[in-house]
């Protein structure tokens, strides 16, 4: 969802996840865009979900894309963020956000799924896109993967 | 003396940190390491300020509030300098508490862009080089190191399935076992047996006789 969440943001995101896993070194676990698309299809909510049994260090290395990733477009975040907190000054940002997400769910993911229908809920799914955008913009720091990694474990 | 001067800065949030460097460490001049005063700056907001341990107050209490919301637990912080409690999804309130007698506490509610820039503003301190490290909580949940293992599945079916299939294989077994020898049965023949010998033996000391 973390990842999503960044791509709704990024129009590129695929790509620029792929790049960013070249300049972390992280090729050996995600070399191309085709084994980081098979990781993240382990989501049972997505319409292609095949489980693919994640290992730890995939695990570790999507984590530090989605720090890493979150630093870079953190100004975004913020400004999606602010429009939430002032919706009736500056409402575009959050809802383009809000629409674009709601159209990759409809893309990607499940819609016969009961969760997933709490995520195209327009009246109800504001708490869970604000959950994840806070997660992102309060990790992207030099201990945000620390922060990340061992909130996803707790779960 | 002139005191050293350092600002991180993240848009809505401006930190300032004022001190001095230890030179008994032999350190460089700009590098600051006891911090006599510091300055959180918000916008629309009145200016915050105190000296160091109220500094590690406020930056744990942040931490930990922040660590609450990224959990997805009920956030809320107390503490004697400092309370922060989520009012709804998009504000928080914090509370501060001066430690100056007759100085009513401060109350301010922030959003989540602000919560976010002033952790940002943080971080920047804590990265920092040039000053010595806050001591506050940025991790209050270290991770379950008991949940690495199942995540990789393969390694923990290798252990766990040899005894799983024995397991099953003898409570398969012996549960057949019950089902063709019936204890009770089996002494209440062995009883009937008993007692029809008795009866014999009775009968044929009775023939006998």
């Amino acid at each position: 969802m973390l990842l999503l969440t960044l791509e709704t943001i990024d129009l590129n995101g695929a790509q620029s996840l792929l790049n960013l896993s070249n300049n972390l070194n992280l090729n050996k676990v995600l070399p191309t865009k085709v084994i980081i698309w098979k990781f993240r299809n382990n989501n049972p909510m997505r319409k292609s979900y095949i489980n693919n049994k994640i290992t730890i260090e995939a695990f570790d290395a999507l984590i530090k894309l989605a720090v890493e990733m979150s630093k870079t477009l953190y100004p975004y975040i913020r400004e999606i963020l602010q429009s939430r907190d002032d919706i009736d000054k500056n409402p575009y940002p959050w809802n383009d956000f809000k629409n674009r997400f709601i159209e990759l769910i409809y893309e990607r993911f499940n819609i016969n799924r009961m969760r997933v229908k709490k995520l195209i809920d327009t009246n109800g799914n504001d708490e869970i896109i604000l959950k994840n955008l806070l997660a992102l913009a309060l990790c992207c720091s030099d201990e945000g993967y620390q922060k990340l990694r061992s909130s996803l474990l707790n779960f | 003396m002139l005191q050293n001067k350092l600002t991180f800065n993240q848009s809505s949030v401006r930190l300032e940190i004022i001190g001095l460097p230890d030179y008994a460490n032999n350190e460089n001049k700009n590098q600051i390491s006891i911090i006599s005063q510091w300055k959180l700056m918000i916008i629309d907001t009145p200016l915050i300020e105190g000296n160091i341990d109220h500094l590690t107050s406020i930056m744990g209490a942040f931490y930990s509030y922040s660590n609450f919301l990224i959990n997805n637990d009920n956030a809320f912080y107390e503490s004697k300098f400092i309370d922060i409690i989520a009012e709804n999804y998009f504000t928080h309130k914090v509370l501060l508490k001066s430690s100056k007698p007759d100085i009513k506490p401060l109350k301010i509610n922030i959003g989540n862009a602000v919560l976010s820039d002033i952790i940002n503003c943080f971080d920047q301190l804590n990265a920092s080089i040039k000053v010595r490290k806050v001591n506050s909580v940025i991790l209050d949940n270290p991770p379950k190191k008991g949940l690495l293992k199942f995540i990789n599945k393969d390694k923990t079916f290798i252990y766990l399935l040899p005894p799983l299939i024995s397991l099953c294989s003898l409570i398969l077994i012996s549960s057949t076992l019950i089902y063709f020898y019936n204890l009770s049965e089996d002494k209440e023949k062995k009883a009937l047996i008993n007692s029809k010998n008795t009866l014999h033996s009775i009968k044929s000391i009775d023939t006998i006789l």
